[in-house]
């Protein structure tokens, strides 16, 4: 298929798409530009450096256009697949502000904003580009029209909804943020998110997002996330779409001095997923902490692709991925740390383990440092494995059956990089939950 | 093979023109301690020669089916290996030059090229006498044997007083053994079976850009044939064909160990080489038989460029070693200095159950030099094992990539891998990246993969020097130990030699 015969559905769409009532001329142009921009491109291939682990057949074989009925603020009552009429469980055991989005758009009556904070701002982003247009331009960047991400491009000119939440400096939101999008569809469309957090200087949040549903959807999020100085962003990915849908996300955040911000990204659903994290340390003494674990069965893929970009002196990374492939799973783990020069004492570590519990099971993983100042300390490792025989063994000898003996190991493996993080009892609770619940799916013997 | 990335369309002008821009700085007078501007002063108005024993023309600048037929017809080849190179230029064609190494090159223009060009006799230095003194020193350094700096000087064979009869003294001796150790035109003459045999069996005409190039229009090289059994009693070494060395810039060797047998290959010296060639693109095939073990020993010092980045050789190297046979193994070890552009990973397919593969390396860059290397490590038969321990010194604006790949097939039962690859910074423009891929199918493998970056410790600098040792000194010193693992896996005046080579190349990067 040539490129102009994969695009040509996507920019007929295009024409149609209803976008954002009343949005400013300067974001229909940024969409405009970047539809242009996807048509140039078409959709990514093997031959890229950056996807050439990736199988996006799934994704491309026949296009797939965003949900007809993606309207924002429509009546619920006109859209062909209604909501659910009960607000989907929250994942945590306390008080949160909550944004539902079903099939890519806000759903207010599912959803419980509540009393936010003086300086805080927290909506949906059709009802922030009606309300606060100003914000919603930090959700945006050149780098869509001109850069390597044809899915971002894709999404700019789409996205009808998302969330946006954004502090004032010195604000201090305690209670978390928890955003669930319910994709449920029984045919092949499009969920075209665009999320924007702005964290003012000395400001406090966290979020907690999650995705699940059921059939052939595609989500596909732009998560933009700017922290100013000293402010920190607490920021936990759960992944949980349904076995058939298609997941690619891309989060980019810009870190100013002294400012802190930690993602956790749980992947467990989805049959073809990608997430691309983009972290700028622009500030002096700014610090990431990127962790998260891939569990994966079936015929799942999965992509995790975290880039650090060490631009000022004085910045830390840590980074700890782990991944567990069951029967044909495919995990593949493309991570980049970049210095450049002058940015000294940068303090950077990252590493990516395996666990392989099958024989067709299989991984690709590439860890990347890319230096180009010399008083730093930058580190990167890389493993994959199976079960430890000696401490399978073990567990028996002490009258374990094998199926627990085994659930034990991959749940202290996987666990692990949850301790690492750090987030407190509250955040990890759901990301353990989840992990036993995936173990309660997988077979005794591997 | 080759990382099989996008190759997108690229001419290329000038860089491989038979004279190249080995452009002389013009401060090097000023600087002569630097090995860059010695070598540079050195090519000053001096055209070494090369000297080989066919009367020869030039072919017509340019690239066509009849610049292939015209070598080929050249060197009497017989009709297959013929075709054999007919069909490499037409896998050559249709490719384009690799774009995913992390290097700066500028477009190679293939077609204003010339691809056959006989050296001209005694066009050298007569003696010794006539060498640039400044060259003499680096191999004092060195500690070359005096013999062999006439040699390496470029001067012509027919003054180097007993090169020639050593050669033929450890021809005798192999030949003994029925070790076959000759030159890739000779092989082809008098053991064209095994040549046949073996000819691509492990680098396939179109493995990539570069080695489908040197497939078409290889010049000549060495070929080694090691019979069951047999340990050779020496290490061989480039250093024994003097007069064979000066291959040209499309190598060709290949080297076969049959069953059980042993063998140690040196290629290339720690003596700054020059060429007049700035396209390098060789081919090493290593066949290694059941209980077969082959030890490739390179250091490379070709001329880098002068500080500023003008000339120097473009290097690109298809180097691949194939255990064929059960417990059979491969190891090479490296010491990259010299060349403006490098662009080499040796691998091993480990076929055979129970073999072993192995990959040493250091390189350095300095000033505007660049390097991709790495080594790539292809699990197929159970049991098997890789070590890779690389260490990227970077000085100056050198910009220094280890690119290394683990694969582990899916019938790899408990494979073992480590790897370990450490970056030292030297300055604050240089640049250290690693990029690992690690591709694993089999849920028994154990797969390692480390690397740490770091620049050369104040601390360790302060205590050599408080210690009374100079700068440079304490520099050699910290960068020796820093590459102790890579460097003991070398011959031993091979080790020697590198030591000292680390010291030459690092000259003038601290201070």
């Amino acid at each position: 298929m040539t490129i102009s015969e994969q695009v040509a559905p996507f920019v007929r769409a295009f024409r149609t798409a209803p976008g954002i009532s009343d949005e400013p001329e300067w974001l229909c142009a940024h969409r405009d530009a970047s539809i242009r921009h996807f048509a140039a491109t078409g959709f990514p291939t093997r031959s890229a450096e950056s996807w050439r682990f990736t199988d996006l057949r799934p994704l491309t074989a026949s296009p797939i256009l965003p949900a007809p009925d993606a309207v924002p603020n429509a009546s619920e009552r006109a859209l062909a697949d209604p909501p659910p009429s009960d607000p989907p469980p929250s994942e945590l055991s306390v008080p949160t502000h909550r944004i539902i989005l079903v099939n890519g758009r806000f759903i207010p009556r599912l959803s419980r904003i509540g009393a936010l904070p003086p300086g805080v701002w927290l909506g949906s982003t059709a009802d922030t580009v009606k309300a606060r247009p100003g914000l919603i331009a930090a959700a945006f960047d050149a780098s869509e029209i001109v850069g390597s991400q044809p899915f971002a491009a894709l999404n700019a000119a789409f996205f009808a909804d998302g969330f946006v939440l954004a502090l004032e400096p010195g604000a201090v939101l305690e209670t978390p943020i928890e955003v669930i999008h319910l994709g449920r569809t029984d045919t092949p469309v499009a969920f075209h998110l665009r999320n924007a957090i702005i964290a003012g200087s000395g400001s406090r949040a966290t979020v907690i997002e999650s995705t699940e549903g059921s059939g052939p959807g595609w989500t596909n999020a732009v998560t933009a996330i700017t922290v100013d100085a000293d402010a920190s962003l607490r920021h936990i990915r759960i992944q949980n779409d349904g076995s058939e849908a298609i997941h690619t996300a891309l989060t980019r955040a810009t870190l100013a001095r002294g400012a802190r911000y930690e993602n956790f990204a749980l992947t467990l659903g989805a049959r073809l997923s990608r997430q691309d994290i983009q972290v700028a340390l622009s500030g002096e003494g700014a610090s990431v902490a990127l962790n998260g674990a891939y569990l994966l069965r079936g015929e799942q893929e999965a992509t995790f692709a975290p880039h650090v970009d060490h631009q000022a002196p004085g910045c830390r990374t840590d980074e700890v991925l782990k991944g567990v492939m069951q029967d044909h799973a495919h995990g593949v783990f493309l991570g980049t740390i970049a210095v450049r020069p002058g940015a000294d004492q940068t303090d950077a570590r990252q590493l990516n383990r395996n666990l392989l519990l099958s024989p067709w099971a299989h991984v690709d993983t590439k860890p990347e440092l890319e230096i180009l100042a010399d008083d730093v300390k930058c580190s990167h490792g890389a493993t994959v494995g199976s079960l430890d025989e000696a401490a399978l063994f073990y567990l028996q000898a002490r009258g374990l059956d094998e199926t627990t003996a085994r659930h034990m190991l991959i749940e202290a493996f996987a666990a692990d990089v949850i301790d690492t993080a750090a987030l407190g009892d509250i955040l990890s609770a759901p990301l353990r939950r989840h992990l036993r619940d995936w173990l309660g799916q997988v077979g005794g013997a591997a | 093979m080759g990382f099989d990335l996008a190759m997108p369309d690229l001419a290329m002008p000038e860089a491989a023109t038979p004279n190249p821009a080995v452009t002389v700085s013009a401060d090097s007078a000023e600087t002569p301690d630097t090995l860059e501007s010695f070598v540079s002063a050195a090519n000053e108005g001096y055209k070494y020669g090369f000297v080989t024993d066919i009367e020869a023309d030039e072919a017509e600048p340019g690239l066509t089916e009849d610049t292939v037929r015209f070598i080929s017809a050249k060197k009497g080849e017989p009709e297959w290996l013929l075709s054999w190179r007919l069909k490499a230029f037409q896998r050559w064609q249709q490719m384009s030059d690799p774009q995913w190494a992390k290097l700066k090159i500028a477009p190679i223009d293939f077609q204003g090229a010339c691809y056959y060009s006989a050296p001209k006799q005694n066009a050298g230095p007569k003696s010794l006498d006539e060498v640039d003194p400044e060259l003499l020193k680096t191999y004092e350094k060195l500690g070359i044997p005096l013999g062999e700096r006439a040699a390496l000087a470029g001067v012509a064979v027919d003054a180097v007083f007993d090169s020639v009869s050593v050669a033929t003294t450890y021809k005798e001796k192999l030949g003994e053994l029925g070790i076959i150790f000759c030159s890739f035109g000779e092989a082809v003459r008098e053991h064209g079976d095994l040549v046949r045999k073996y000819l691509g069996s492990v680098v396939p005409q179109g493995d990539n850009f570069f080695a489908a190039l040197n497939s078409a229009v290889f010049s000549d090289g060495s070929f080694v044939y090691v019979p069951p059994g047999v340990r050779c009693p020496m290490e061989l070494s480039t250093y024994f064909r003097i007069n064979a060395a000066k291959t040209g810039q499309f190598e060709r060797t290949l080297l076969i160990a049959d069953k059980g047998s042993h063998v140690s290959y040196l290629e290339g010296c720690t003596a700054p080489q020059r060429d007049e060639n700035q396209l390098h693109a060789a081919v090493v095939e290593l066949i290694a038989l059941e209980d077969a073990e082959i030890k490739y020993s390179t250091v490379q010092n070709w001329y880098p460029g002068d500080a500023e980045g003008r000339g120097g050789i473009y290097n690109f190297v298809t180097k691949r070693g194939a255990c064929r046979g059960d417990r059979a193994k491969i190891s090479w070890a490296q010491v990259e200095t010299g060349s403006a552009i490098t662009w080499k990973y040796p691998s091993c397919l480990l076929e055979g159950d129970h073999s072993v593969g192995a990959f040493y390396s250091v390189a350095i860059t300095n000033n505007r030099q660049q390097a991709d290397t790495g080594t790539k490590m292809i699990h197929i038969g159970r049991n098997t094992s890789s070590t890779v321990i690389s260490k990227g010194i970077s000085a100056g604006r050198g910009q220094n990539t280890y690119r290394g790949q683990i694969k582990v097939m899916p019938k790899a039962e408990d494979a073992r891998n480590f790897t370990q690859c450490d970056s030292l910074l030297i300055g604050k423009s240089c640049g250290a990246h690693t990029v690992p891929y690690i591709d694993v199918r089999n849920p028994t493998a154990r797969v390692e993969h480390e690397a740490t970056t770091s620049k050369i410790s104040e601390d360790q600098m302060f205590y050599c020097q408080q210690r009374g040792l100079p700068q440079e000194d304490a520099l050699s010193l910290i960068v020796n130990g820093f590459c102790k693992e890579v460097l003991k896996e070398l011959p031993m005046e091979f080790a020697v030699e590198a030591q000292k080579l680390l010291a030459v190349s690092l000259e003038g990067s601290v201070g």
